[in-house]
């Protein structure tokens, strides 16, 4: 459901909330494939735009297709083919893991055996059994943040959405995320947009990386064009070059 | 030195001013202006109108005089009830451990935490009082003439009695939460509690609504002796009494110290000694009670068993993914304490009801007169579990559901079907209840149990619409939740009961004999039966028609 290998298209999308402009003339184009980085500080628009591409948002103006379907009239089409991690964890506190996924499953149309296989080895592989059956009243933060990881993959789909997919995870449930990204994309085509403000994990895991600020886009190209481009030695100098940021001790006394 | 206490104080008050924060002070301001005209000038001068128009004090008073030493101790009970559990029950709506690791982080000792929650709560529960206390107070002062140095010590009492009992009731609450902790398993439990808190409220606010004159002798006046509400009550009605403008000679004065028991001077000791007890054993016990514990996200660990034989059912009938839906709505909801202590406040307010009509020996009031108003009770049951609270606990959780293809419609109406499910015990259980109580006859019981199913799915139907539409999570003290539990409760009854305006005023206006019709058509006696067959098609289609629109709010994409 690609368009000429390209599966994520906007042509000028904009959003605004009352006097907030989230998202201004946004023109990008993700292949097929690819793990598509987006950066940007707080309030840069990130997950307004993963809300509208998602089909959860309408945009004020400008057009977008998503794996081919437009995000104006193809909504469901849109949902069926893509995954969404949310930013906060949205889980029910009174199911077990298991149930929940088993609810996730549902709501996208599945259901029996083949779907609890798949439930019981994606939680071993996240490191979750043994807890499986335990309410997710009682999980930590990152537990959470596993279970949620889990449901978006749950239904295969081509292309994933993932805000802020590592910000409660642990370093080695971090890099196991990172893996199943890598191998996923390599082994099966799925395509990823990944918000985050983790320039290391950026750098590690994606291909091409956008940095968003102020709700236009600044910055496109790969890790190390962007970082050649503008004469820093990692991801967070250039993002830092970029979108501004940096304080001088001077500054960071001032206070006292 | 800061005084840390007023910083928190502060805090409370922006917190609970911050709906009017442009103008915090003019508005506050405002607001006590107001709240004192009604205390001082409007009440009494609406109660001596009113009092005068209906019964001239004279012939009033000797019945008030009478009544006083006991209805004062009733009143005193409510009111003390009220500051005791209200404040209890809103601070449970939301945990706030979270402040009290910022005060213990910066030092603040435990004794200023308690202080400064106390008086940053007083400024809205101030005002509760003023408009309550005269309501309450005023027939009494104008029936013995109290002087002004009397009536200023009656509400210095009636002050203190607030104080203290509001002192008390913020100690609990953070013995409780800091029991609980912050967690959504503690939230859950302190919503619950919150219920049942409310519970205990209405038993004794329907007691005032139904049995006023003859509370007191049921619970006996030795019996209130041990409540300090009494206590309070007591010194009030001794300071109306030795303050009385009436006249009121020596053996009269003796004639109520034999009601009374205790005389002034006990009286006096125990207010005081209760007020003071209170604050220093909170004082006392503060640093105890400002203590973090793991709470119960760590305590207990709770693992899912084998699925029941109930839910093992709804698999074996519907096989696909919204049999699996099903199953894990239900699991959602009656694991949740806040839905069953909501189910238990439902269940209790359609059986209290007919306890007490029965209860005040009206002898015509049978079955058939009384059919609707049960049916309208059970759709109250239906709409109150499923109002507000219990559909989706966040925003992120929405945009989960959403992410799916049609996953807001899939979810409500498999939500609707798992409640639909539950509602078969909310029906079950008042009817049977009321078949006991009632002495019914096996076709009054199928009836009733029958038509009140469908009520009870009609009011879950309507709140489920309802709060489709305008979706409050799991935030309990917020607007949107009130006016969803509101509008739900609102709408399932009067659209049963709109039937029978809209039938007097059909039959007052185009003079044919709608009710004689129905009688007609349901047959002679049953026309409360009938009445309230078209009283659930009217909730049925009305309660579809929110469905529908909340499924459609649901499912469109954010604006």
């Amino acid at each position: 459901m690609t368009n000429n290998g390209i599966v994520i298209r906007t042509s000028g999308l904009n959003k605004r909330f009352d006097t907030v402009h989230a998202v201004r003339d946004l023109d990008l184009e993700v292949r097929s494939g690819s793990r598509f980085g987006f950066l940007g500080p707080n309030g840069a628009g990130k997950t307004t735009t993963v809300r509208i591409l998602s089909g959860l948002m309408k945009q004020t103006s400008g057009d977008a297709t998503v794996c081919g379907y437009d995000v104006s009239t193809q909504r469901d089409s849109i949902k069926a083919v893509t995954g969404l991690l949310p930013e906060s964890p949205g889980l029910y506190s009174k199911l077990s893991a298991v149930e929940f996924l088993e609810f996730i499953g549902a709501l996208n149309g599945r259901n029996g055996d083949a779907l609890n296989r798949r439930i019981d080895i994606m939680l071993d592989m996240l490191g979750l059994e043994g807890r499986q059956d335990d309410l997710l009243e009682s999980y930590s933060s990152g537990m959470k943040q596993k279970v949620l990881v889990a449901s978006t993959l749950l239904s295969e789909p081509k292309l994933v959405f993932l805000d802020e997919p590592t910000s409660r995870l642990d370093p080695a449930a971090s890099a196991l995320v990172k893996d199943i990204i890598l191998v996923l994309a390599q082994e099966t085509e799925t395509s990823f947009f990944i918000c985050s403000h983790q320039t290391s994990f950026v750098e590690d895991v994606c291909d091409v990386v956008g940095i968003l600020n102020d709700g236009a886009l600044v910055t496109l190209g790969s890790p190390q064009e962007i970082i050649e481009n503008t004469g820093t030695k990692d991801l967070e100098a250039a993002y830092l070059k970029i979108v501004g940021g940096h304080v001088d001790r001077e500054t960071l006394l001032a206070w006292r | 030195m800061v005084r840390t206490w007023l910083a928190i104080a502060t805090a409370e008050f922006q917190v609970l001013t911050s709906s009017m924060r442009r103008n915090r002070k003019l508005y506050a301001g405002i607001l006590y202006a107001i709240a004192l005209v009604w205390a001082v000038v409007l009440t009494p001068m609406i109660y001596n109108a009113v009092l005068g128009a209906i019964f001239p004090m004279h012939v009033l008073r000797p019945m008030l005089l009478v009544i006083f030493p006991g209805l004062m101790r009733t009143v005193g009970l409510f009111l003390w009830l009220i500051l005791l559990l209200f404040p209890l029950s809103m601070a449970l709506q939301e945990i706030k451990i979270g402040q009290w690791e910022i005060f213990l982080s910066n030092n603040v000792r435990t004794r200023d935490i308690m202080t400064g929650t106390f008086l940053g709560k007083m400024g809205l529960y101030s005002l509760i009082i003023i408009a309550l206390a005269p309501l309450l107070i005023s027939p009494f002062m104008l029936a013995f003439e109290v002087s002004i140095v009397g009536q200023l010590l009656v509400y210095g009492v009636v002050t203190l009695l607030a104080m203290g009992t509001i002192w008390l009731s913020n100690f609990v609450t953070a013995l409780v939460q800091a029991r609980l902790g912050e967690s959504s398993r503690g939230n859950d439990l302190a919503k619950a509690v919150a219920m049942v808190v409310a519970i205990v409220v209405i038993i004794p606010m329907y007691g005032l609504m139904f049995f006023l004159p003859t509370l007191s002798e049921m619970m006996g006046m030795n019996a209130f002796l041990i409540l300090p509400s009494t206590w309070f009550s007591d010194l009030i009605s001794w300071i109306a009494i030795t303050f009385n403008g009436i006249g009121l000679t020596g053996s009269q004065i003796m004639g109520f110290s034999t009601v009374l028991q205790l005389d002034i001077l006990v009286t006096s000791v125990l207010v005081i000694g209760f007020v003071l007890g209170t604050v220093g054993l909170a004082l006392g016990a503060a640093d105890r009670v400002f203590t973090i514990e793991a709470g119960v996200r760590t305590e207990v660990v709770t693992t899912v068993g084998r699925e029941n034989v109930i839910l093992r059912g709804i698999r074996k009938i519907s096989t696909g993914p919204f049999g699996s839906l099903m199953v894990t709505n239900t699991k959602d909801f009656v694991r949740k304490a806040q839905n069953l202590s909501k189910i238990g406040y439902g269940v209790i307010l359609a059986i209290i009801m007919p306890i007490v009509m029965m209860a005040m020996d009206i002898e015509y009031l049978q079955f058939s007169e009384m059919f609707m108003m049960l049916i309208v009770m059970m759709s109250l049951i239906g709409a109150m579990p499923f109002a507000g609270t219990g559909f989706l606990e966040s925003k992120d959780q929405l945009w989960i559901i959403q992410s799916a293809p049609s996953g807001a419609s899939r979810f409500v109406k498999s939500r609707i079907a798992s409640q639909a499910m539950i509602s078969i015990a909310l029906a079950l259980i008042p009817s049977v209840i009321l078949y006991f109580m009632m002495n019914l006859t096996i076709f009054e019981f199928a009836t009733l149990l029958g038509l009140g199913y469908v009520a009870v799915v009609g009011g879950m139907l309507t709140a489920t619409g309802v709060t489709a539409r305008n979706p409050n999570y799991e935030d309990t003290k917020s607007p949107a939740h009130q006016a969803n539990v509101m509008t739900s409760v609102m709408i399932a009854e009067f659209s049963i009961m709109g039937v029978m305006f809209a039938d007097i005023f059909l039959t007052i206006g185009t003079g044919i004999d709608f009710f004689g019709m129905i009688a007609d058509f349901f047959g002679p006696g049953n026309m409360m039966v009938g009445i309230s067959v078209m009283g659930l098609v009217v909730q049925w289609i009305i309660a579809g028609v929110l469905v529908w629109s909340g499924i459609r709010y649901l499912s469109r994409p954010d604006p």
